[in-house]
């Protein structure tokens, strides 16, 4: 699991980078600044469009292992 | 009940069997039978049973409905030995009598049933099934492996539940034979297989569809057991029908009653998923449009508050003061030049009072010789030239 959390790639990544920035805004809203609200800003939308994209547009992948390589 | 009928008078077939109809029906509404399944026949496509049941001597027709086969532990085959529940009913068209089938178990499992609670208590003195060791599963498995038939429904139930949920993920699919002689080294080897780095796998499933004890039985042989005990791989287990457990669902890190339960426990829902991301949109953009409003809000505070607003009032004390000291300034300096004025008349009434003009007036006179006055006579020589000054005027003398 915490080799997926590192991965950028990930569905996961985005979608927990996500909920953590909300957290963020949630919870300290005393100590951010206008500048650290504008930049989760920036990035949430970035991360939004991305799990968007990935839910809605991904097609499931499958791949047979060959009978042979069960060796 | 039955009754005394003299056969004097006839009586149609209808009659008669309808006669007997209502008597079968009432003496024999539930009976249990052992049996022998022969001629075991599946009528496609209503997937209703006919077969007949036996034993040395007699025979009896059965029917076994469709709906009710599927709630079956097994699949009957000829020859199976058989306990049945079922009711006697004569079907009238054809003057025959038959079994409805209702529930059928078959017998003879004893010694399974002793394996498998023989092995079940040995594996759980070693520890296998311990609460202690079950991984939890990723939140969001990407590459997920499925050891099971290469054919037939799990494979293509699986895929449409995760297809449907969470379309993202990557299933490998590691065909293996799953009942039979062979069964369980080819289930052994393709978890042994899947748990290759190379696959990098989130999760792993062993599956197969529901089936008799028998059929099942390769998910209760020790080997297999310790395979999916050995699983790097957090490992779910997924065979038969919700009322099945086998030895293997209890090594499992998680026993998922069907293979398309397995799908559903696995993965989150792609529409709930959405769903929280679009509110996870809107709090974000109720957050940073609060904070900017606050920010102005606190900026229009600022602007009115007396620290901002303290130099206008500075200046216009500064003006002020300067107002009065200069007002102050033009006073003093009034009262100075008086006084200096004052002082100066009475200086001069006192040099006047105090200069020879007064004397002069009086009739004195005084010499003046080279322009400095003479005050004693021998500093007067001959034919020198003089001034006498009287109080109006001089008057030019020699000695």
């Amino acid at each position: 699991m915490a080799k997926k959390k590192e991965d950028q790639g990930t569905f996961e990544y985005s979608y927990r980078r996500l909920e953590d920035i909300l957290e963020k805004l949630e919870n300290n809203s005393e100590e951010n600044s206008l500048e650290d609200v504008m930049n989760y800003y920036q990035e949430g939308l970035k991360l939004l469009k991305i799990c968007r994209q990935k839910l809605s547009e991904a097609e499931l992948k499958i791949e047979k292992i060959n009978a042979e390589e069960l060796k | 009940m039955v009754k005394e009928k003299t056969m004097t008078e006839p009586i149609t077939v209808s009659e008669l069997t309808q006669e007997l109809k209502a008597l079968v029906d009432s003496e024999f509404k539930f009976v249990y039978l052992i049996a022998e399944i022969s001629g075991f026949k599946r009528h496609s496509p209503s997937g209703h049973c006919y077969f007949t049941l036996k034993d040395e001597t007699s025979q009896i027709n059965a029917t076994l409905w469709s709906f009710r086969f599927n709630y079956l532990n097994f699949k009957p085959q000829d020859g199976d030995k058989v306990l049945i529940k079922g009711k006697v009913t004569l079907y009238e068209p054809r003057g025959t009598y038959q079994l409805d089938v209702t529930d059928m178990q078959k017998t003879g499992l004893g010694e399974l049933q002793a394996a498998f609670e023989k092995l079940k208590d040995k594996l759980a003195e070693e520890g296998l099934f311990d609460a202690e060791r079950k991984r939890d599963l990723p939140e969001f498995p990407e590459r997920v492996g499925i050891v099971t038939s290469e054919t037939g429904a799990v494979i293509e139930d699986f895929k449409n539940v995760t297809r449907k949920r969470f379309p993202i993920a990557k299933i490998f699919l590691f065909p293996a034979q799953v009942q039979g002689a062979g069964s369980i080294e080819s289930v052994c080897r393709a978890i042994r297989q899947a748990n290759k780095p190379e696959y990098n796998l989130d999760v792993l499933v062993v599956a197969r569809g529901g089936g008799s004890l028998e059929d099942l039985w390769t998910f209760n042989e020790e080997k297999v057991a310790r395979e999916v005990f050995n699983s790097r791989v957090p490992l779910v287990s997924a065979v038969g029908h919700e009322v099945d457990f086998t030895i293997c669902d209890f090594v499992a890190d998680l026993r998922a009653p069907t293979p398309s339960a397995a799908a559903e426990i696995i993965f989150r829902d792609k529409n709930e998923l959405l769903e929280r991301i679009n509110q996870i949109d809107y709090y974000i953009k109720i957050y940073v449009k609060d904070t900017v409003e606050s920010l102005k809000d606190s900026l229009e505070n600022i602007k009115k508050s007396y620290f901002f607003n303290k130099p206008v009032d500075m200046m216009n004390e500064y003006k002020m003061r300067t107002d009065e000291i200069q007002k102050d300034l033009e006073k003093l300096i009034k009262e100075k030049l008086l006084r200096v004025k004052e002082s100066l008349l009475h200086r001069e009434k006192l040099l006047k009072s105090i200069s020879p003009e007064q004397t002069l007036k009086r009739g004195f006179t005084y010499v003046i010789k080279d322009g400095k006055i003479i005050s004693r006579k021998v500093k007067v020589g001959k034919d020198e030239k003089m001034i006498v000054r009287f109080f109006d005027g001089d008057v030019e003398v020699s000695s």
